[in-house]
């Protein structure tokens, strides 16, 4: 092909081969019907110059007939635009639907995929994929195509209606035109390279700006404004720069194929005059050769554009297929206990990457005990809560459920039977009824809420249960977003309840009345965090944890006669009561 | 805040400077609009002189004289496209500096109104929007308009009669495209905001997907989003239906041009309409619509540019700015008086600090506790200067701090805030913020008293090792301690040290202990405490309650007395569930 396409192996359009196979080649038969309006498009619109030619001769040696050309021509007119608007929808429609699906499904594997994926992304990142990138994406299965089809359709007609009329006066058109377009793929590519570090200039000074609006108060505090000022403008400055540079290639680059245009014309008025002199070319033919040089021109520039989308697409199709090609946690296929199990734990350890944080931990929870843990900051009882949970995924043969491993659960059946609430709630930019019950009938919802001790915050808020929380409604206390987070957990009955430190934010009665309601729930097997150890109390039997090792297991009574840290913070907490 | 519209004049002091290149593009506009008129007749007069009839003698001079014109076209436009994005960058360039240089200088009180994100769109995508209006928007406009007169006399000039004709396509043709245009609108409206729901949406999901995947929400939300995604996909096809219209129609105009013409020709069986004609007046026709079809883009940069040029010049004029005094203290010595400090946000509220009565000697360290609504954080943004307009006195060496100048301000008071800003430089940078002036003696000193040198170590590339958001490479308590080393590197005389309430992991617990006694060893302080061992290493504990000073005295003092700061003791004790020793 040009040189531009020839460093192209196929390789490098795997991700866009992929993206073929799988969501544009389902829709051939839309992409069948837009190539007929294609072809219908160009073909009769080669034949209005025919006409036109026809015509003119007609006027030139003043025979009648002119008008019959003309109406033929409206008719043409009318048809071309009717097949055009149609090749037009015939293929962006599908390309729509492929975005569509496309975008489904992204956002789909996005729901399946493991913590330690999105602690490793940016959410911002993410964010783009799901959105601009598969908008590339859909530019290649709408746009791209089209173009290419149309690139053919008027390089098949309107050249060969060129050819049929004089072969001497095509090449005299072509010369031009080939030749603007190998300068405008050179120019194209060091207009991608420039539009590159022009993105990547932006994002420098995005990155920069950002630092600064958000250090604005540190700045002012030790009085640098200009050294800020003084980065801000140096990475404006190289943005203008690149832009400027990109700029100028383009104001060359871009009219080079109308100039090519108005050259071929001047060649057609040189060679072509000659021959309507001669006799071996009409006049009327000479004008629709003309015409047909504006004719291909057009196509012919978005050609030059052709790649640069196939390039962008490819890029983004690779992002995207990144997260696609994701590991999503795995299932396991066992059923998952209907009463409370028992949990037992052979050697638990975990770390974060690099860092450890649960240290071989082995201790068993009976079936339908409820299990406190305590421990200070960063000895991991937020890590084995995750753990439990699977949010995170232990090693085989470390966490047993009613003696099975857990990682041989049925994944969804697990958490179906864990009623969990982590130690930061996140609230929906929703009602306060979808928040706590995602579409589960509304008695249910209420007696979640009373559960929760929610009732008297409810009550007072405008829409009560209708209320819109979070970013665009209402900001609730973070002892309230707990109390949701609480509700949310209480709305199931299930045998494996996690709470991690969820009265911390509550006065010391509510405290005591949400112990005793979780408490009434017979039949399930509970573990609780708490620094509190008035909610540890009538646990029945507690693990003491302290940097990621289990340093003390024991009932209340008997973690009391040992010292420990548990003594000292019973005692030191007793001071307080 | 009164509403008041900036127009495009607020713009010129920035064009100013590129006053020259701003109108030699507007000078070359009729240059390109005339050879753009030019070209189809010299084509025509090429054709109909040499080809379809008179002699072939001259058919070079007057194709070569087309061909100049198409070269001359080329050349003129690309310098006024180069020009023309000079001037605008320049301008871009100025108005960002200006933008930056003010809001740099905004008072912190801003801030805390504003989020980060709305700021960041006005030095971002709205001047970029002013940009694209300024190189592409404008003077183009001009260039348009100027050229579509001039195709339109040059049409009447070949053949009046036909131009009339053909004219009179014009009115049904713009009543189609402004149907079209308004159907546009109010889908790309739609579709604005389909995307935005929709971007809403999976933003949310995202960082919710532990809750999704906690209560096996997938299905629900995957429902949620298909419906998003489908309104978002119709409103797309059916702006493309009609945009597919749109052009297809514009471009079939110039058949129905050829028809007409030749009808004409037909009909009234003139001489007129000869090749040349015809041939003159499609072009013409063409470089009329070419400017018709990318108006509606053009307005609507011109919209976009309009509302950013708004938002700009809106906050350009905000004028919450602290003022700063003109007196200055050359050695301060560190004796902070604060006497009879009252203060309320509104003037209809309550008083937040009513009569604090506070001093912090040279060498002392005082330790302010209370619950929290007690008015710590208040003193601390007065001091900090977020707010003036508070009666009676702050007092640094006797001069009332609101009278300092900013410099004075520095070297008298340095501030370890609770939220550690971190800049994405290296920790060199996040130390010295960049101050060259900074004695270099004295920053060793203040890396080694801050315990800063042990992240230095600890790191692979030392004071070179650029750090990224918090939590990726430092941890939240060597911030803390990288904060405390950039407030000593500038060897204030009181260090004010607010200390951050959540808890840090145990290692860099210890070190910023260490350094907390370095600094109370070495230094005058103010520490808003909350930490048991800073309180308790203190040499005065002042405990505010409800914006008064209720309680002065040491540790054991104060736990002897057994009132308001016994029972914080005691419920510090409860909260950490830790004996922490004294």
């Amino acid at each position: 092909m040009h040189g531009a396409a020839a460093g192209m192996g196929n390789d490098r359009l795997k991700f866009t081969l992929r993206f073929s196979r799988a969501y544009v080649a389902p829709l051939w038969r839309w992409y069948l019907v837009g190539t007929l309006a294609l072809v219908a498009t160009n073909y009769l619109s080669v034949q209005v110059p025919m006409h036109m030619a026809a015509g003119l001769d007609l006027l030139r040696a003043g025979q009648p007939g002119a008008s019959g050309e003309a109406y033929w021509i409206a008719v043409l007119g009318v048809l071309v635009i009717v097949a055009r608007t149609l090749s037009r929808v015939w293929f962006f429609t599908p390309g729509r639907i492929a975005e569509f699906n496309l975008r489904g499904d992204f956002f789909a594997h996005l729901l399946r995929l493991q913590p330690d994926f999105y602690a490793r992304q940016v959410t911002g990142d993410l964010l783009s994929r799901a959105t601009s990138d598969v908008t590339y994406a859909r530019a290649f299965a709408g746009f791209a195509l089209l173009q290419a089809g149309n690139v053919v359709g008027s390089a098949v007609f309107g050249v060969g209606q060129m050819l049929a009329l004089s072969p001497q006066l095509t090449l005299a058109v072509a010369l031009p035109c080939v030749l603007a377009f190998g300068l405008m793929q050179l120019a194209t590519r060091q207009i991608m390279h420039l539009q590159r570090q022009m993105q990547k200039h932006l994002g420098l000074m995005s990155d920069d700006l950002l630092g600064a609006f958000s250090g604005v108060a540190t700045i002012q505090g030790f009085n640098v404004e200009r050294v800020f000022q003084s980065r801000l403008d140096g990475r404006a400055q190289d943005l203008r720069r690149t832009s400027l540079a990109m700029t100028r290639l383009r104001a060359v680059a871009f009219p080079l194929l109308g100039v090519a245009g108005g050259v071929a014309t001047w060649g057609v008025l040189f060679v072509g005059g000659g021959a309507v002199r001669e006799g071996t070319l009409t006049a009327g033919q000479l004008a629709a050769f003309i015409a047909l040089v504006a004719f291909i021109v057009m196509p012919l520039r978005m050609l030059g554009w052709l790649l640069p989308v196939l390039q962008r697409s490819e890029a983004s199709l690779e992002r995207i297929y990144a997260v696609l090609d994701a590991e999503t946690l795995r299932p396991g296929a066992l059923p998952s206990p209907a009463r409370a199990p028992s949990i037992e734990l052979r050697g638990l350890s975990f770390a974060y990457g690099e860092r450890p944080v649960l240290r071989d931990l082995c201790t068993t929870l009976p079936a339908g005990a409820t299990v406190g843990i305590y421990g200070p900051v960063g000895s991991g009882k937020s890590t084995l809560l995750r753990v439990l949970s699977r949010l995170e995924t232990p090693a085989r043969g470390t966490v047993f459920v009613d003696g099975v491993d857990v990682l041989d659960l049925d994944l969804d059946a697990y958490r179906a039977a864990l009623c969990v609430v982590p130690q930061a709630p996140f609230l929906f930019s929703e009602t306060i009824r979808e928040n706590v019950g995602f579409g589960a009938p509304d008695e249910q919802v209420r007696g979640a809420v009373a559960a929760a001790a929610l009732d008297p915050d409810v009550a007072a808020l405008p829409d009560g249960l209708g209320t819109v929380v979070g970013e665009r409604g209402i900001a609730l206390s973070g002892g309230q977003r707990q109390r949701v987070a609480l509700a949310r957990a209480l709305l199931r009955e299930a045998p494996i309840v996690l709470l991690d430190d969820v009265l911390s934010a509550v006065d010391h009665a509510t405290e005591q009345e949400l112990i005793g309601t979780l408490r009434s729930r017979a039949g399930a097997t509970r573990v609780v965090v708490s620094h509190r150890l008035s909610a540890l109390v009538h646990a029945d039997f507690i693990l003491v944890l302290d940097a990621g090792k289990l340093v003390d297991q024991g009932t209340h009574d008997e973690l009391l006669s040992r010292p420990g840290p548990y003594r000292e913070a019973w005692l030191a907490q007793q001071v307080a009561a | 805040m009164k509403a008041q519209s900036w127009s495009w004049a607020s713009l010129w002091p920035f064009m100013r400077a590129d006053a020259g290149w701003f109108a030699l593009a507007l000078g070359l506009t009729p240059v390109i609009a005339a050879i753009g008129v030019a070209q189809p007749m010299l084509l025509k007069q090429a054709l109909d002189r040499h080809v379809t009839g008179g002699s072939a003698e001259g058919l070079g001079r007057d194709a070569g004289l087309y061909l100049a014109a198409v070269l001359a076209a080329f050349a003129v436009e690309a310098v006024y496209t180069v020009v023309t994005a000079v001037a605008s960058e320049n301008t871009i360039l100025r108005l960002r500096h200006a933008l930056v240089k003010h809001v740099l200088g905004l008072s912190q009180r801003f801030f805390e109104k504003q989020p980060t994100g709305q700021i960041m769109s006005r030095a971002t995508s709205d001047i970029d929007a002013l940009n694209e209006a300024l190189a592409a928007g404008s003077i183009s406009l001009v260039l348009d308009v100027i050229t579509m007169l001039g195709v339109l006399g040059g049409m009447f000039w070949l053949d009046a009669k036909l131009a009339l004709v053909l004219l009179l396509l014009g009115p049904p043709i713009a009543g189609v495209i402004e149907l079209a245009r308004r159907r546009m609108r109010a889908l790309f409206a739609e579709i604005r905001d389909s995307l935005a729901a929709l971007n809403a949406f999976v933003a949310e999901r995202i960082a919710g997907i532990e809750v999704i995947q906690l209560f096996g929400l997938e299905a629900r939300t995957r429902s949620r989003f298909d419906d998003l995604n489908d309104r978002y996909r119709r409103a797309n096809v059916m702006n493309n239906v009609w945009d597919a219209s749109l052009y297809a129609f514009i471009d079939g105009v110039a058949s129905v041009a050829v028809a007409l013409m030749l009808y004409w020709g037909a009909e009234h069986a003139t001489d007129a309409i000869t090749v040349g004609l015809v041939v003159a007046f499609l072009d013409y026709i063409e470089r009329l619509f070419r400017p018709l079809r990318e108006l509606s883009g053009k307005i609507t940069f011109l919209q976009r540019a309009a509302a950013a040029l708004e938002k700009i010049f809106g906050l350009l004029a905000v004028t919450d700015r602290i003022t700063p005094g003109d007196s200055s203290v050359e050695k301060p010595s560190g004796h902070l008086v604060i006497r009879d400090l009252s203060f309320r946000y509104r003037p209809d509220g309550p008083d937040i600090l009513d009569g604090v009565n506070l001093e912090v000697r040279p060498g002392e360290v005082v330790a302010v506790v209370g619950r929290t609504g007690a008015g710590k954080s208040t003193l601390v943004r007065l001091l900090s200067r977020v707010h003036d307009g508070y009666q009676g006195h702050i007092e640094v060496d006797g001069v009332e701090l609101s009278r300092l100048t900013p410099e004075s301000v520095r070297r008298a008071v340095g501030f370890v805030r609770q939220e550690v800003q971190l800049f994405r430089d290296t920790l060199s940078f996040n130390i010295t913020l960049g101050d060259e002036k900074l004695d270099p003696a004295r920053l060793a000193a203040a890396i080694a008293q801050s315990g800063a040198d042990r992240i230095v170590s600890r790191l692979p590339l030392g004071l070179d090792q650029p750090l990224r958001e918090r939590g990726a490479d430092v941890s939240a308590g060597e911030a803390q301690i990288i904060s405390l080393a950039r407030t000593l590197a500038r060897d204030p005389a009181i260090v004010i040290l607010d200390e951050a309430t959540a808890s840090v992991d145990p290692a860099s617990e210890k070190l910023l202990q260490e350094a907390i006694d370095r600094l109370f060893a070495n230094r005058t302080c103010l520490v808003i405490a909350h930490r048991l061992s800073t309180i308790t290493r203190a040499h005065r504990i002042v405990v505010l309650d409800a914006g008064r000073v209720v309680e002065v005295g040491t540790h054991a003092e104060l736990v002897a007395l057994d009132g308001a700061y016994g029972r914080l003791y005691r419920e510090g004790q409860a909260a950490t569930g830790t004996q922490q020793t004294a």
